[in-house]
């Protein structure tokens, strides 16, 4: 490696121009610099992007067919099904709504943007820049937060236009069965501004075990373990005998999260802004704790 | 300006540093020099605020490294080469590190021609060199124009004109009222950059001194002796306070006892010397003379007397 180094140093010339100083601002603009400079994260939102629109759009294909069928079976017995027929045989929590479908891929974006996030904080235990991170911003607190701001920000975005691609794509499927779906259909709209606000939730949860374990695979696995296992484990709880076991799973975080997204109430069942309040109690008790070992650890 | 004050950093019930005091002035080139694991990157990791002291305090330009409005223009750090993620290039790194301080992208392309970085600047830092990645952590230390540096290990890998660069910059910077704070296992090089030296030792401070005086102050002069009958020279040479090491066959350095007395005594005893000469005190036989205190000092606190004193020939 040829390198050409001046051996007569003159080191300071156009640094004293204009001193800011340390600035949230520049933390952020820093933070931002850093997410976007790994090509891997760039391949990595582009392809959640296209992910979560694509298993949204199959999602919606699947319930299409079954209504289709349905209204095939209908006719062959000789009634035209109207739309309110349709709405009836598809009750809400059926898994067969349509008024849900921007969120229909959401579980690609929960998994990326989740592992994103884990490593967003603990790659730079893994390479040593955490040292560079904090030797510039001492306070530590301010680059916690702008990661948390910027993580949030660029997870709602995105599943926020994938779950509008993924209705736009959607909607031409439904409108020759004769169902009455379009974006002023109750929960369409509601449902696209809320999707992105649970997986930032994830993204904040996937930050603070980053920086909790400083471990990108235990990170990962651990917020699997939150989104993807507890719930199945959680299936289990409902078949013990007793009543009890029946209403734990809801307030579990990703049933919770889940409840959040959907619109109407369901007896004996929390509400959805229950639901949203629930798991940002959750995304808390994730964070806080994170911001206060980040302050105290030595790095 | 670097003011240690009772600093102490203990893991558990190792201790890695043990209250040590100093400070390091503006407007020289301080050296920071012990063997491994004597605490010095502890040392240095303490100022920057990235370990927290157990006991102590240390401030720079007269406040805690956290509490300045603009860290980075304060104290620039190398700390470690490895500070980088690796997937990211030289060039992001430092426009990251940059854009906290608001410092412009003209800036970073400065510190990057600086250090020789041109070439590499937008290839992924993790396939540099040992060298170039201390050239890149050079670069960032530099990136705020800081008034205080502290470079753990700055010349570790370079090539020898990367290493007259460095010795040239912190010479320079120190030339202009600069805090120059730099650690080195490379005594030698430490003999020709540095004006001052503090000595740290077990997580102890050795000497604090100017690197003359600490030169000046190794007490005991050797002398290097060839003979064809070293046994018998050794047994008579060796005790009171004089020390004989044998590195070679036919050869004796002797430690405490002045050339002319050597050759007294030979002649004396009919042996035979075809080579005397004093050896010239450096500061590599002055770092040597403190550690080995440090040695002495830990025995006497074991209640093991002279045990590990190493390789004297009798008592």
């Amino acid at each position: 490696m040829s390198t050409t180094t001046q051996t007569s140093p003159a080191p300071t010339r156009s640094a004293a121009a204009a001193r800011h100083g340390l600035t949230f601002g520049g933390v952020l603009r820093s933070e931002w610099i850093k997410l976007w400079s790994l090509m891997s994260t760039r391949i990595l939102i582009l392809l959640t992007l296209v992910a979560t629109i694509g298993v949204g759009v199959l999602t919606a294909w699947v319930r299409y067919n079954i209504l289709d069928s349905m209204v095939a079976g209908a006719r062959e017995q000789g009634i035209e099904p109207s739309s309110d027929m349709l709405e009836q045989s598809m009750p809400p929590g059926s898994g067969l709504d349509l008024y849900n479908l921007p969120n229909a891929g959401l579980q690609v974006g929960i998994l990326i943007f989740g592992a994103l996030a884990v490593l967003f904080m603990a790659s730079e235990y893994a390479t040593g820049m955490i040292r560079s991170t904090m030797s510039a911003v001492p306070r530590r607190t301010p680059a916690f937060l702008a990661k948390a701001i910027i993580l949030a920000v660029v997870s709602y975005v995105i599943t926020t236009v994938a779950g509008a691609v993924t209705f736009l794509l959607s909607l031409p499927m439904f409108q020759g069965l004769g169902v009455d779906l379009s974006w002023s259909t109750d929960g369409v709209i509601y449902s696209v501004f809320t999707g992105g606000l649970y997986v930032a939730g994830v993204a904040l949860i996937g930050l603070s075990l980053g920086t909790l374990l400083r471990n990108s695979a235990g990170g990962i696995t651990v917020l699997v373990g939150i989104f993807f296992v507890i719930p199945i484990a959680s299936g289990f709880a409902s078949l013990v005998p007793g009543d009890f076991w029946k209403y734990v799973p809801q307030y579990i975080p990703s049933e919770a999260g889940g409840r959040f997204l959907a619109i109407g109430e369901i007896d004996a069942y929390i509400d959805p802004w229950q639901g949203g309040l629930i798991f940002l109690g959750y995304v808390l008790l994730f964070l806080v704790p994170a911001l206060l070992v980040l302050k105290k650890r030595d790095v | 300006m670097i003011e240690a004050h009772d600093l102490t950093k203990t893991y558990g019930s190792k201790t890695a540093v043990g209250g040590v005091s100093f400070t390091v002035r503006a407007g020289q080139v301080t050296g920071f020099l012990g063997p491994n694991g004597a605490g010095k990157s502890t040392t240095m990791r303490m100022i920057m605020g990235l370990d927290r002291p157990t006991s102590g305090s240390v401030t720079v330009n007269g406040l805690p490294y956290a509490q300045h409005k603009a860290p980075l223009h304060e104290v620039g750090a190398l700390l470690d080469a490895k500070a980088v993620h690796t997937s990211r290039s030289a060039y992001n790194h430092l426009l990251a590190m940059a854009a906290t301080h608001g410092i412009a992208k003209s800036r970073v392309r400065e510190v990057i021609e600086m250090t020789g970085l041109d070439a590499v600047a937008r290839k992924k830092a993790g396939g540099f060199s040992l060298g170039m990645g201390q050239r890149l952590g050079i670069a960032a230390a530099l990136l705020g124009d800081p008034q205080t540096l502290i470079l753990d290990e700055p010349v570790n890998g370079l090539d020898p004109e990367g290493v007259l660069w460095v010795r040239n910059l912190v010479r320079y910077l120190a030339s202009q009222g600069k805090t120059v704070f730099l650690s080195s296992h490379l005594m030698s090089e430490m003999a020709q950059t540095a004006d001052h030296l503090v000595v740290i030792g077990r997580g102890r401070i050795i000497a604090d001194a100017p690197v003359k005086d600490i030169i000046a102050g190794t007490r005991q002069t050797r002398t290097l002796v060839r003979t064809g009958e070293s046994h018998q020279l050794s047994a008579l040479l060796a005790g009171n306070g004089v020390t004989v090491d044998q590195s070679e066959p036919e050869t004796l350095t002797v430690t405490g006892l002045e050339p002319r007395r050597i050759a007294k005594l030979a002649l004396d005893n009919g042996v035979l010397i075809y080579e005397l000469t004093p050896q010239v005190s450096s500061l590599e036989d002055a770092y040597f003379d403190l550690t080995k205190d440090e040695v002495e000092y830990h025995s006497h606190l074991t209640g093991g007397p002279a045990a590990a004193v190493p390789a004297t020939a009798g008592k």
